[in-house]
């Protein structure tokens, strides 16, 4: 730890450490124990504001520090870091422990942690007025008998609470005796560790043991300065006991911590009689059950994808823009004045020809792809205030676990449905190469982006089946590939777990901010490159490589049933698969396909190669040699696919 | 400000180093817990943001 204490404490004065998650009312506590005499400087060598101030409990003087939030003992942001080293650094008189009451079970984890390592803790069980409002009742004396240190209820924002606080700090006398027992095996590989350390620590061997076990890389060098030569032997132990083990520790900790913390918790928490459980509680668990969850995710997708981003986003929006103001007066009125002043063939065609920088890539970008992205992003911004995403991947976690992948791989494949480029870069957030192998093939075939996913809801909403059709297909696919690379790919198949976070009410503010950002995060992306394609386009008519390139996937469009115009939609979705999207929406505008073309392009389309900057980020994340498999599987599955559904369509007669 | 899918509060300043992968500077915050792309907020709408709640906490 620091050599530096974070508190002068010159005066010697015992020392009172309050910690906790964020906004659990720690800063409250401190004020209300500590008055307005207070000092917050940067903890030594950090930017993270630490508060200190002095409290006076019968007669006594104390000093007070606010450590910044932390959600477990292991850090993992400097504010985490820094948290710890205060607690580990200090020698505290008593380490106060705020919990939300509400959220009592995702907190009390961290108290186990605080009492394993020694530390003279009391638990204050703050926000209790809230909690008894939604019908909570917490017995906190007999959680006070389980736990073996103090335990007060408080609500201090309305002062309740803070005289029983203020006599536990006077009278607190250190006992600490309880010890929580975890599995079997699992006490076995701590004692193994344990019987290991030799040197000094502050907080108990098996604290130690136990961060040691969870890969905490700052304790490890901690104690490879503190065991000198016999550091080789605890990470042989370390070596051992994980390989033996052949799981995630750190998981599995986690997770016997929470059967201690749940059987903790029984008979501590229930419900007022006869009162239901809270709305929020009661839709939380509907959109984790398997039943009404998947109905709750038809409605989410129905309202929010369908009807708004399809419906309202590429129809009534677009139709205003691309129909009234751009091909009604905007690209008239420039072309009209190009025919005028511009005499050179190259420069008209370069700005208002068919591959026109003012008349395809602005148009594209602003008529078509932002209105679609911006209500997209509303969408998914409203879905992911709410806290809907993480109830998300509880629900698919089952069916994920049937393509190797867990309901971690819900990031990335629901990012994937804004940028497919930016969530292959997500990828890595998985565990095992596996896992980030797979996602990155199912990002590249069977996830549209955003303005892709929009336009094409837009155009098949048209016809009636089109879309069930293009779903069908899209989903079939998915699970199929999911299912052999699986099979294929080999690798372990690691556990899923994580904390639900309380379902919320969308906040204006926040749906707000989020979707300006994304959408200038997204407009500054492609603007550049619609405008690039658009010079690279007119390039190849000007010199004629255009029409070879058109003339080379002509066999391919006869193949597909396609008119040979859909190639150019094809070229155009290389350079960006909203690019494409918008090209498919021309020819549908032109009345140049039927319903079978229009869905057979949609499908091709959607599974067709990942666009330019998409491939490079799979080269980057996955090498050459990977990114070019998958780039090649994917080309040659997306036209047989094409092909196939044209003849089954054309055979059976549906949608002709 | 917190993330979008664990809902844990985001650190103000995150110590990892930019990925390069935005044109024209970072734009997301990667969640240190879940690894969930955050937006982050250009500078002017943090601005035109901080001000707004400045005005919000002068008037109460």
């Amino acid at each position: 730890m620091s050599d530096q204490r974070v508190g002068d404490n010159s005066g010697g004065l015992p020392q009172i450490l309050l910690v906790g998650n964020p906004n659990v009312g720690k800063s409250v506590l401190f004020n209300a124990l500590t008055g307005t005499y207070t000092t917050v400087s940067n903890y030594p060598g950090t930017s993270v504001e630490v508060s200190r101030g002095t409290c006076e409990i019968d007669g006594r003087r104390f000093e007070v520090l606010d450590t910044p939030g932390m959600y477990a003992l292991m850090p993992i942001t400097e504010e985490e870091r820094v948290a710890r080293e205060i607690l580990l650094d200090e020698t505290a008189h008593l380490v106060l422990h705020v919990v939300d009451a509400r959220n009592l079970e995702r907190m009390l984890p961290m108290t186990l942690q605080l009492v394993e390592a020694g530390l003279p803790v009391a638990l204050v069980v703050n926000i209790l007025d809230e909690a008894e409002r939604i019908g909570m009742q917490i017995n906190l004396e007999l959680l006070q008998e389980k736990l073996g240190i103090p335990v007060i209820g408080t609500a201090i924002a309305r002062k309740r609470g803070v005289k029983e606080l203020r006599s536990v700090i006077a009278d607190y006398v250190d006992k600490r005796t309880a010890c929580f027992g975890y599995a079997a095996d699992l006490e076995r590989d701590i004692e193994k560790v344990v019987a290991t350390l030799e040197g000094e620590y502050r907080i108990k061997p098996r604290a130690v043991a136990l961060l040691l076990l969870q890969k905490d890389e700052d304790l490890l060098r901690i104690v490879q300065e503190s065991e000198g030569d016999r550091f080789g032997h605890i990470m042989a132990t370390l070596n051992e006991v994980t390989f033996a083990r052949r799981s995630d520790l750190h998981l599995r900790i986690n997770l016997e911590r929470k059967r201690v913390c749940r059987g903790l918790l029984q008979g501590v928490i229930s419900e007022e009689q006869g009162r239901r459980p809270p709305f929020a509680e009661r839709l939380s668990a509907w959109t984790m059950n398997p039943v009404s969850g998947g109905a709750l995710l038809l409605i989410v997708l129905y309202f929010g994808f369908y009807k708004f981003v399809g419906g309202f986003g590429a129809g009534t929006v677009v139709d205003f823009l691309e129909g009234t103001i751009f091909e009604g007066h905007l690209n008239p009125w420039m072309i009209s004045h190009a025919d005028q002043y511009i005499p050179w063939y190259w420069l008209h065609e370069l700005l208002v020809g068919e591959y026109g920088i003012l008349t395809l890539a602005i148009r594209y970008a602003v008529a078509l792809v932002m209105p679609i992205v911006g209500a997209f992003f509303i969408a998914f911004s409203i879905i992911e205030d709410t806290g809907y995403f993480p109830r998300l991947a509880m629900l698919v976690d089952r069916i994920f676990k049937r393509i190797g992948l867990n309901g971690r791989a819900v990031i990335p494949l629901v990012l994937g449905f804004g940028c497919d480029t930016m969530a292959t870069m997500v990828t890595r957030t998985l565990e095992t190469v596996r896992e980030r192998i797979l996602a990155t093939v199912l990002l590249a075939l069977a996830i549209p982006c955003s303005a892709q996913l929009g336009v094409i809801l837009g155009l098949l909403a048209e016809v009636p089946g089109a879309l069930l059709i293009w779903s069908s297909v899209l989903m079939g696919v998915f699970m199929l590939v999911g299912l052999l690379a699986a099979r294929l790919v080999p690798g372990e198949r690691p556990m899923f777990y994580m904390e639900i976070p309380p379902l919320r009410l969308p906040q204006p503010r926040n749906v707000l901010v989020k979707t300006l950002t994304r959408m200038q995060w997204y407009f500054f992306e492609i603007f550049p490159l619609f405008v690039i394609a658009s010079v690279l386009l007119w390039a190849g008519k000007m010199t004629g490589g255009l029409d070879y390139l058109v003339r080379g996937m002509n066999p391919v469009m006869r193949l597909l049933g396609l008119p040979p115009e859909a190639s150019a939609a094809f070229i155009f979705g290389f350079f960006r698969r909203d690019f494409g999207a918008a090209g498919l929406y021309d020819l549908q505008s032109n009345g140049l396909l039927t319903a079978v073309q229009l869905t057979v392009a949609a499908v091709t389309l959607t599974l067709f190669v990942p666009c330019v900057a998409q491939f490079l980020v799979m080269r980057k994340e996955r090498g050459w040699r990977v990114s070019l498999g998958i780039f090649t599987v994917v080309t040659a599955l997306a036209f047989s696919v094409g092909f196939i559904l044209n003849r089954l369509l054309l055979t059976s007669g549906v949608l002709s | 400000m917190q993330c979008g899918f664990c809902a844990r509060e985001l650190p103000e300043k995150l110590p990892e180093t930019a990925c390069g992968a935005c044109p024209g500077g970072c734009r997301k915050i990667h969640c240190p817990w879940c690894g969930y792309a955050n937006p982050a907020p250009p500078k002017l709408l943090k601005k035109i943001l901080n001000k707004n709640i400045d005005s919000e906490e002068n008037t109460q």
